[in-house]
């Protein structure tokens, strides 16, 4: 009995710990992606933006993401509303993103610690990197879907972009009777002022 | 004598205070069918928000023009500097860490943070090199906001503080008890030598803002609603400390659904 119980835990251990390689592999290979367009001196800073906004689309959960963000106020919006807020959030994450990668695009990273949450389904990976006297954990957490990895949460010191960008959410939402077509145009204002900010 | 004096009737009026201002945080309800799931942060109790929001922008303004610029030109000095005036200001912190330690409890992680101490007061000359990590003792910190938050003492209101930034009843509380308490400062007021407390307090400042320089301007450039935002992020890296957990599988994880994308 204890022997098949061993050989379960083992099994079950070596699987968890190859999704998480498997992840940790991906995420590497898309970080830098992101870094190499930071780091290439040659390409103009909006077709920089452009490359990473693909990236970013391409692989974070962003329609996930924006529903979860936006709380009740998305139960009570039509189709065509919704679609207007996800297109504008993707841009809004895509710029997110893009801000903060720019700040680490000159400092060494190394991804240390790649973990399967087997309960939530969740490969969590552990990203430090180093600026000259410290360094600053990021964990990605990132979920598998029809053969493939889609990031859907990154905590940067224990704070998680998107537990943030929900509580930022909720407290617009509550200003404007949690009307998703005006947090819309708010993000969108948003948007077009914090990329004026990241490609000049 | 006038200080003691002061710093005796204070102690009482705060420990007292806490726990009735922390039962108006237990108030606060939100309806579960809101949200899919439930976080702090969706409660966080903030009857001041109006005078924190004005707060915030005037620090805001503060660090755009000093901190901001300070702790950028900070982060350009040698990094042996930089380590070694880190390391240095982390040591003076150990006592009060180890005294924290002790009142929650935690008498392995005293005897170590001792240990630290000792070991880089000495062979690592006043705290500016830390021998201890090398020999594997490693660095936690704990402050009192956290013991009183172990000790069960609640949030209370949030509150955003001029210059020191965000806080609550309780967080505010405990720094409070930090600066009157601190042996380092204790000496050098009793020494005649009181402008060590500014200026300690000042290079803490800078040392801690020039970590997270772009961490902060992507939060502030990005954000709709940037007080929120940082609100947020405030009691996210509270709680994570309070917890003393390292290990991010057990943060609580968002409901991502997936299947539409």
């Amino acid at each position: 009995m204890k022997l098949i119980f061993k050989i379960i835990f083992f099994i079950f251990f070596t699987t968890s710990q190859l999704y998480a390689d498997d992840a940790s592999n991906w995420l590497k290979t898309e970080v830098d992606f992101i870094l190499e367009a930071y780091r290439n001196s040659d390409i103009s800073n909006e077709k920089r933006f452009s490359i990473i906004e693909n990236t970013v689309n391409y692989n974070f959960a962003g329609t996930g993401i924006a529903k979860f963000v936006s709380g009740e106020a998305w139960k009570k919006a039509d189709k065509e509303t919704k679609e207007k807020y996800v297109k504008f959030f993707k841009k809004h994450l895509a710029l997110n993103i893009a801000s903060l990668m720019q700040g680490y695009a000159n400092q060494e990273y190394s991804l240390i610690n790649s973990k399967y949450d087997s309960k939530n389904k969740v490969s969590l990976i552990d990203m430090n990197i180093f600026t000259n006297s410290s360094s600053i954990t990021i964990t990605w957490r990132v979920k598998q879907s029809k053969e493939r990895f889609y990031i859907i949460d990154l905590l940067v010191a224990d704070i998680s972009l998107v537990v943030t960008k929900r509580s930022e959410f909720n407290s617009m939402l509550k200003k404007v009777n949690n009307d998703l077509e005006t947090l819309s145009e708010l993000l969108h204002k948003q948007n077009e002022e914090s990329y004026k900010l990241l490609t000049n | 004598m006038k200080i003691k004096k002061y710093i005796l009737i204070l102690i009482p009026i705060i420990f007292f205070s806490l726990p009735l201002w922390s039962l108006e945080s237990d108030k606060i309800n939100t309806n579960p069918e809101d949200f899919e799931t439930s976080y702090n942060e969706d409660e966080i109790y903030d009857p001041l928000e109006s005078m924190n929001r004005t707060i915030l922008n005037f620090n805001n303004i503060a660090d755009k023009i000093i901190l901001e610029p300070v702790a950028k030109g900070y982060r350009k000095l040698p990094s042996p500097i930089q380590t070694s005036l880190g390391n240095f200001l982390n040591n003076l912190k150990m006592p009060l860490v180890v005294v924290n330690q002790l009142l929650q409890g935690q008498g392995g992680n005293a005897v170590e943070t001792t240990g630290r101490f000792i070991i880089n007061s000495t062979a690592g000359l006043l705290g500016l090199i830390d021998v201890a990590e090398k020999v594997g003792l490693e660095q936690k910190q704990e402050d009192f906001g956290q013991t009183l938050a172990t000790w069960g003492v609640g949030d209370g209101f949030y509150i955003v503080l001029p210059i020191f930034g965000p806080s609550n009843l309780r967080d505010a509380s405990g720094m409070i008890l930090t600066s009157i308490t601190d042996p380092i400062n204790a000496y050098a007021v009793t020494e005649g030598e009181g402008w060590i407390v500014p200026v300690k307090t000042a290079t803490n400042a800078v040392n801690d803002r020039s970590k997270i320089i772009d961490e902060v301007n992507a939060l502030r450039d990005n954000s709709i609603d940037y007080y929120a935002a940082v609100r947020s992020s405030y009691y996210q890296n509270r709680n994570a400390a309070i917890l003393n957990d390292n290990d991010s599988t057990s943060m609580p994880l968002p409901l991502i659904s997936i299947e539409f994308e």
